[in-house]
């Protein structure tokens, strides 16, 4: 359903992704991970335009995108059929909980007040936040936030959801609650892409791993074939540096 | 040397002045911040050639003193408006002109300049990640603006912009210079003609200071009210 071809950007002498070729299918769980730098979450932003590639090409099911020929349309659209989750939660901090899962549903989606909120409540219900709902963004710890996060995405019913590493500015003891709540995502069949340095994590709940390597897919396969027999030293010599890590 | 018996007299005198005063204050205020408003998001967007007008606008009006930019449109907004007038076929007497209309657009032309940086600051404070956030949704730049921009950057911007008035209030006093009469230019005045200087200008004195507290609690229980976060 999801297929990026030759995915070039580099920031000024910096090459950040390589010429980036992959397909998603729907209900597919992936999970990109790889070193710090190599083009991850920029991959990730590019699906929905919040960085912009040099040249490449997007297909989302019938939507077409040449990124070097902007076209407003198809991003919208892509948009509104994709929801992120953020490293940094980027939560409105004027709203409170509910209303930051309220708005989108209300300013794009043109839904009403009511329906908005029924949409609201069984989203924050599902991510543990209920009791929540009327706190502001201050008032809630990293977890809490990330929860909010996760609902305001999950409740515009997007096609894909994109996670950018939504554990990595967590507080260990608050990990958990967050990993919960994107694996019980995932198991529902929601196509998604989870950029993560959880390497257990990231076993566990997809059904593909992709290994990016200095601005490529170095190696894409299903977790026992990445975890258990690394194609490359590259990768071995990875997952052996998180493995000690962790 | 005080004489406490001319206090009440001139107070009376002297207060007459304040609603003048702050209807002037509030029209700055409230048109150079739009204009300065502007003038940022110019910035903030990146508008190529308006944003090169804004930045030399910057210059000028904060580095010319406000009372040679005063004196300035003393002498040519009345020409400038009749050639304005002439230019769309209708005859004006720009001489006619009242002086406190001078003095505010040459105080709207100045503050705008300082505005503009107060609502920069503003919008830089503001993170760019709820305009990902936002991007991603789908919000367009008016929603995002209009949902989640202003109503945060307006609340960071509210301190900054009760100095403001308050420095509108003393610029207003450069009015002197064109015959309008405003708090100070009144304790001048009401001293002129009695001799007593001292007790009238510390009447001002107290006049300004109890703005100056009003505002400045106003701007403080607003900013607490809107601050959520």
């Amino acid at each position: 359903m999801l297929e990026l071809k030759n995915l070039r950007l580099s920031y000024g002498s910096t090459q950040i992704l390589n010429g980036v070729d992959l397909s998603v299918r729907r209900g597919d769980v992936v999970s990109i991970i790889g070193p710090s730098g190599t083009g991850k979450t920029t991959l990730l932003k590019c699906i929905n335009y919040l960085v912009k590639p040099a040249s490449g090409t997007i297909t989302f099911d019938q939507i077409r995108m040449d990124y070097q020929r902007v076209d407003k349309a198809a991003i919208q659209a892509i948009r509104c059929r994709t929801a992120m989750v953020f490293q940094q939660f980027n939560v409105f901090k004027n709203m409170t909980v509910i209303q930051n899962v309220m708005d989108p549903l209300v300013v794009v989606q043109r839904k009403s007040k009511d329906e908005a909120r029924q949409i609201a409540l069984q989203e924050l219900e599902r991510v543990g936040l209920s009791a929540k709902q009327d706190s502001y963004p201050s008032q809630l710890s990293g977890g809490q936030l990330q929860r909010t996060g996760i609902a305001r995405a999950l409740a515009v019913r997007p096609d894909v959801m994109l996670f950018d590493e939504p554990t990595s500015s967590l507080d260990p003891e608050l990990v958990g609650e967050v990993l919960k709540v994107i694996k019980d995502v995932a198991s529902s069949g929601i196509t998604s892409l989870l950029v993560t340095h959880e390497m257990q994590f990231a076993r566990s709940i997809s059904n593909r791993i992709v290994f990016m390597d200095k601005g490529i897919v170095a190696a894409d396969g299903s977790p026992t074939e990445i975890f258990d027999t690394p194609s490359s030293p590259r990768l071995a010599q990875f997952l052996n540096s998180e493995h000690t890590h962790n | 040397m005080f004489d406490m018996d001319v206090l009440l007299p001139d107070f009376r005198d002297i207060i007459g002045a304040v609603p003048v005063t702050l209807a002037m204050a509030l029209i700055v205020f409230v048109v150079s911040t739009i204009i300065g408003g502007l003038f940022a998001l110019v910035e903030h967007r990146r508008i190529p050639v308006l944003r090169e007008f804004v930045v030399a606008y910057k210059v000028v009006f904060k580095g010319v003193p406000k009372v040679i930019v005063i004196f300035l449109v003393y002498y040519s907004l009345p020409a400038v408006i009749q050639f304005l007038g002439s230019l769309v076929g209708v005859t004006l007497n720009g001489h006619t002109t009242s002086n406190w209309v001078i003095l505010v657009v040459s105080l709207i032309a100045c503050m705008a300049a300082f505005q503009a940086e107060i609502v920069k600051g503003a919008l830089n404070s503001f993170d760019t990640g709820q305009s990902d956030a936002a991007h991603s949704l789908g919000y367009k730049n008016s929603q995002l603006f209009r949902r989640i921009l202003f109503p945060q950057v307006v609340v960071s911007a509210i301190p900054d912009l009760a100095s403001s008035i308050m420095v509108i209030m003393k610029a207003l006093s450069l009015g002197f210079a064109i015959e309008v009469v405003d708090i100070f230019a009144q304790s001048q005045l009401t001293a002129a003609l009695n001799f007593y200087y001292l007790e009238a200008f510390l009447i001002a004195v107290v006049i300004y200071m109890v703005i100056a507290y009003i505002v400045t609690q106003l701007a403080d229980r607003t900013e607490r009210a809107l601050r959520v976060w």
